[in-house]
């Protein structure tokens, strides 16, 4: 089925213009979507050709169709003999040329622009990765989605709406005045004044009208996506606070004026077609006063009067959508500028080019580290200063908000640190690559999100060249044997949007396991047991344990207890600071006191 | 990971019939929109007769101007008037189908949440939401575009048809044979198309999954490494979705082609023979010209009928789903006349609950306890022995399959659900956060709490030195799934939200203190005990320091209370509580 040869595009979208200079010189929406739409020009090339090829054929046909009656009537009248061999001729080239024309550019120009759409789409998601979570933590997931798919879907009416006719609408203005001046130049005035407001003075003011609608229902449909989302998501928490009547309010009113704005475009739409209607029989009327004046005065003969006016009404069938395009045309560029505004968003890091290598054993250490995550915010860290030799276990404990876990922001270069530097195995963050960092540290957090994919890939994600050998002892060490003898298809089960099938201890192992399939020489702990009963705590306990065998261990908890034995020492970390670091014996003697 | 059953199945009839059901909503819009289509086609027909009468005359008399002018100018009125009555028409078929796609919306918001708490959590959200969005604009452009277009597609050839037979009856005999084989063909055709829209819409479906849950675990596949190769899989999703679009679309092109194709014969013979028959003389110029503008008119509704047939399929596999959604039993029947929840803390009597619903999340087999009034009941156990789901039944999300709840006596299930929610404060164990300020997402326990009723929650709750930190304080916006919070910032918030409620007689909270501090966590107890004074406090917790405050323990394990009694006395004994101790102490 998959009959194209190269199913992925090149994912490279041309900045068109220089980049990152600065926000003045940033190309317009239309031109960069211009660009995406370039990287399939032989596809453009063939549509636009066989557009012409119809556009022809069709004026052709209606132009020739009412000459060859009129003359026939006249000859009737008139006893003259006539050849109708010709024109009836050419009336069915121009029949089968039209109709086979308008369907290879149909199919042409929507291949060309569903390919730039899908390359458009993993391009986006491969831009937003480098941001995530630094960069898009203020945009809710909602909202991202909205921004991806329903954006990207509106950007196909920017070239099958508009571009597309737009072009036709273009060569079959030239087609047919040229014809025009060949046979009545007096009507080319005319017919051009008719065009011209028809077909550009008309979706211009649609365009204007149209702009305020469009672009708040673009917005409103988001925000509608996301009022929705919290009614499912949120369903017991509304039960709960009786908040069910006033959010289906909320959304009943949002919906009500995404409603009437939509209502307003369609009226809007409607109107444009109309007008470009009445515009077709004025200028029709224009152009049969001046060639009821031309047949009269033997300037033009009779039949060439009804192909003028046949060619008329031709010329505006195609102009005709052009206004109630141009409607949607904000609404497309809305969404267009959204698209690269989210793609454009600059990475918090600058990668280097290559990463400098690391020791099979590395060290950490946090020199005079300062981190925030807004100007106008607190420091979440306030001058770190922690070293951990290769192979040492500290757990780091404070209270909530003490900024343990920006701690594994900065380690993990998720976020950039403002002041100080953290280096991993004798190098600055600064010169690995993050993603390079990353495969030496396995991250076992409280957060383990699953996939939807099959508990085999699910854990494959940790280590694609996985076999089966080494997938089952991973398993094994997480004892999520059980677990998986449960399951109805064993690896195989698809485990359900967010992991909804499985519970949190369960959810937990899984992470143990993707951990130990990582082979990374640091392990982080980021509250592993949080959530759970000190049963499954205690279950959980051997896991870990062989998790944490022989590397490096960097535990974060507001609460060692059960934990205890997987670390040498212990930092306490208050307000952004380490404020003290002791073994692990005396802290616990010292707690126990307290 | 495609799963090639669901594409098998035809375009099922309840389909059609839900779409036919919600058709009777806008029948009399759609009567109008009928009446003005008719008045615009015969305003239509009035333009065709003068263009010919016009064209006619000058053609054959070379008729001056001067002659012309009452048919230019009867022409140049219709104009405004076609103006009028089609706007008008789209105008209506469009504020009738936003009104119904409002109210489809609406009721069906309804049925998803009639499924309760813990039926919808099973349902994955994203797709619900898909339907609930997508589908139901797929419905309203069905009503808006495609039902008009098939009205005027049977009206507006049968008007034409009235006035070409007097004109031309040869002529108005093609028409009538050759227009039917249209819709014919077009049936004909039909299968194959849906078909194949049918895996293009499921396909949808599947990208915008992928796509939601790519981005919400952004940055586990990051840690991970795994975000370029879950980019692939974006990608081969991409690529699926656009083949099956085309694949849709060449079907429908190619069927356009072959309706274009075959209109444009039939109009041809009819210019053919008119033709001949004016160059014999046998038909007068201004009745062939006036056919055969009204010949491509007769087909043209035909045409675009068939080129908007993709919003049917689209529409009707959006049906499918929501005929779906519509249909799913109510979990729980609200209880009409119910009676109002007791005014002050309740005793509150669990017998024999049984709940064994399906999925693997935890049942319960018999459970049996009682809630005395003014005491703090701690219900302990491990993961999965079935705390939270006692807890959701508790707060009426669903009904014990049998055994019964009473309040004061009185059974649960009789009483007015939002009622006796409204006595309780409830504390989940993982809140969800609503976009919208701080505030908005605390105001939804208390619409009415003023600023120092907030400020005192955020203050007992501990969230106070989170609103400090947070940089817009109370007017912070939260993201979905309380981005930027922390586990430990949103219980807080949950507790905050609990506390707002003042009058609750009753307050549940699911492991308030999971992941507090041991400092805040102790406040937070001291803040339950003094609580107790005046309520009927239950506390589920995995951690038995909490439990060791409370008046009365109870142990679940696999769906029973195992053991129950107070602390001290269970700590005597031993059984499942020492365990539990035991447990957690090594």
């Amino acid at each position: 089925m998959k009959a194209s040869p190269t199913p992925m595009s090149e994912p490279t979208i041309p900045q068109a213009g220089p980049a990152e200079t600065g926000e003045k010189t940033t190309p317009s929406p239309v031109r960069r979507l211009l660009a995406v739409l370039g990287l399939h020009r032989a596809w453009l090339a063939g549509g636009a050709a066989l557009a012409f090829l119809a556009a022809f054929a069709a004026i052709g046909l209606m132009a020739v169709s009412g000459w060859f009656i009129a003359a026939m009537a006249l000859a009737g009248v008139g006893g003259v003999a006539i050849n109708y061999y010709t024109p009836a001729a050419t009336i069915r080239a121009c029949a089968i040329a039209r109709s086979g024309g308008r369907y290879g550019e149909r199919v042409v120009t929507h291949e060309a622009t569903l390919r730039a759409l899908a390359g458009l789409r993993a391009w986006l998601f491969r831009r937003l990765i480098p941001l995530a979570p630094a960069r898009l933590s203020a945009l809710r997931s909602a909202e991202l989605f909205a921004r991806l798919r329903a954006d990207i879907d509106a950007l196909e009416q920017f070239y099958l709406a508009v571009l597309v006719p737009a072009t036709v609408a273009l060569t079959s203005v030239a087609v047919a005045l040229v014809l025009c001046v060949i046979t009545l130049p007096v009507a080319v005035p005319l017919l051009l004044l008719g065009v011209v407001v028809a077909g550009v003075l008309l979706p211009l003011w649609t365009r204007r009208r149209a702009r305020r609608d469009a672009l708040q229902s673009v917005s409103e449909a988001a925000m509608l996506r996301g009022l929705l989302l919290d009614a499912l998501r949120g369903h017991d928490d509304l039960l709960a606070w009786g908040g069910v009547p006033a959010h289906t309010a909320r959304i009943e009113a949002l919906a009500q004026r995404l409603g009437g704005r939509r209502n307003r475009l369609e009226r809007l739409q409607a109107v444009g077609a109309g007008l470009a209607g009445v515009l077709a029989q004025l200028t029709l009327l224009a152009v049969l006063v001046a060639g009821v004046a031309a047949v009269r005065s033997g300037a033009l003969p009779p039949a060439e009067l009804a192909m003028l006016a046949l060619l008329t009404l031709a010329l505006f069938e195609v102009i005709g959508p052009l206004p109630e395009a141009l409607a949607q045309w904000h609404a497309t560029l809305g969404a267009g500028a959204r698209v690269f505004e989210l793609a454009d968003t600059p990475p918090p890091f600058v990668e280097p080019r290559a990463s400098a290598p690391l020791p099979a054993a590395p060290a950490i250490a946090f020199q005079g580290v300062r981190l925030r995550y807004a100007e106008d915010a607190h420091w979440a860290l306030d001058g770190i200063d922690l070293t951990l030799a290769a192979g040492a276990r500290l757990a780091v404990v404070g209270a909530s908000g003490a900024g343990k876990t920006s701690l594994l922001a900065a380690l993990l270069k998720l976020y950039p640190v403002q002041a100080g530097r953290v280096l991993f195995g004798g190098q600055s963050l600064e010169a690995l690559q993050g993603d390079a960092l990353r495969r030496h540290i396995a991250v076992i957090s409280q957060h383990t999100t699953l996939f939807n994919l099959s508990l085999r890939d699910n854990l494959l994600l940790a280590a694609p060249e996985a076999g089966s050998d080494r997938i089952e002892r991973a398993v094994h060490l997480a004892q999520l044997d059980t677990f998986v003898a449960t399951l109805p298809q064993g690896y195989a089960t698809v485990l359900g949007e967010a992991g909804a099938l499985v519970s949190g201890g369960e959810a937990r192992r899984i992470a143990i396991a993707r951990a130990l399939l990582q082979e990374a020489p640091v392990l982080v702990l980021d509250e592993p047991t949080e959530g759970l009963d000190a049963h499954t705590v205690g279950e959980l306990y051997a896991a870990l344990s062989a998790a944490a065998g022989g590397r490096t261990v960097l535990l974060i908890t507001h609460r060692l207890s059960a934990l205890a034995k997987l670390v040498d020492e212990v930092a306490v970390m208050d307000a952004g600071r380490i404020v003290e670091r002791v073994p692990v014996a005396e802290y616990l003697v010292r707690e126990r006191g307290a | 990971m495609a799963s090639p059953g669901s594409a098998a199945t035809p375009p099922a009839q309840p389909a059609a019939d839900w779409l036919r059901r919600a058709a009777r909503q806008v029948r009399r819009p759609m009567r109008r929109v009928g009446l003005l289509t008719a008045a615009q086609t015969l305003a239509l027909v009035g333009q065709a007769w003068l263009l010919s009468g016009i064209l006619a005359e000058a053609l054959l008399r070379h008729a001056p101007l001067a002659r012309l002018w009452p048919q230019a100018l009867a022409l140049l009125l219709l104009a405004p008037i076609r103006f009028a009555l089609s706007v008008g028409a789209r105008d209506t078929a469009q504020r009738a189908a936003q009104r119904l796609s409002d109210s489809l919306r609406g009721r069906l918001l309804r049925c998803a949440q009639a499924l309760g708490p813990q039926r919808l959590r099973a349902e994955a959200s994203g797709d619900l939401i898909t339907q609930l969005v997508d589908g139901i604009d797929a419905v309203q452009a069905y009503f808006a575009r495609y039902l008009p277009q098939a009205l005027g597609a049977v009206l507006i050839p049968v008007l034409l048809l009235l006035f070409v037979f007097p004109a031309d009856w040869l002529s108005g005999l093609i028409l009538l044979f050759t227009a039917p084989l249209i819709p014919l063909f077009m049936t004909f055709v039909g299968h194959a198309a849906e078909h194949a829209s049918e895996r293009r819409y499921g396909q949808l479906r599947r990208l915008g999954a992928a796509f939601i849950e790519a981005l919400g675990g952004l940055v586990t596949l990051r840690l991970l490494g795994a975000a370029d190769r879950f980019a692939n899989r974006l990608d081969q999703e991409s690529e699926e979705y656009r083949t099956l679009t085309m694949q849709v679309l060449r079907i429908a092109f190619l069927s356009a082609l072959v309706l274009e194709f075959f209109a444009m014969v039939s109009i041809a013979m009819v210019a053919v023979l008119i033709g001949f028959r004016l160059l014999w003389g046998e038909l007068h110029l201004r009745a062939g010209l006036f056919v055969l503008l009204l010949a491509p008119e007769l087909y043209l509704p035909l045409r675009a009928l068939g080129a908007l047939r993709h919003t049917r399929m689209d529409a009707l596999a959006a049906a499918q789903l929501l005929a779906a959604l519509d249909e799913l039993p109510a979990a729980v029947a609200p209880v009409r006349a119910a009676r109002l929840a007791p005014a002050t803390a309740p005793e509150i009597a669990i017998d024999r609950v049984c709940y064994v619903h399906s999925g693997r999340a935890a049942a319960l087999r018999e459970c049996g306890m009682v809630l005395q009034a003014r005491r703090v009941t701690a219900l302990v156990g491990a993961t999965g022995a079935g705390k939270s789901t006692l807890l959701s039944l508790l707060m009426g999300f669903a009904v014990p399959e049998s055994g019964s709840i009473r309040i004061d006596g009185v059974d649960l299930t009789l009483l007015d659900a939002d009622d006796w929610r409204a006595h309780v404060a409830w504390v989940p164990q993982r809140a969800h956060v609503f976009e919208g300020s701080v505030r908005d997402n605390l105001l939804l326990a208390a619409p009415q709490a003023d600023v120092t009723a907030l400020e005192r929650a955020a203050e007992r709750s501990g969230l106070a030195p989170v609103l400090a930190r947070l940089p817009r304080g109370w007017d912070t916006p939260l993201g979905e799934r309380g981005l930027g919070l922390s586990g430990g910032e949103l219980q807080r918030l949950a507790l905050a939200r609990a506390l707002l409620r003042e009058r609750a007689t009753v307050w549940l909270l699911d492991e308030p203190t999971a992941h507090l501090d041991a400092a805040s966590a102790h406040a937070v107890e001291t803040l339950i005990r003094s609580a107790a004074a005046s309520r009927t406090v239950l506390l589920v917790a995995h951690r038995l320091s909490a439990a060791r405050s409370a008046d009365w323990v109870a142990v679940m394990s696999e769906g029973r209370i195992v053991e129950q009694g107070p602390p001290s006395g269970l700590a005597s004994t031993r059984g499942a509580y020492t365990e539990l101790l035991q447990a957690e102490q090594t």
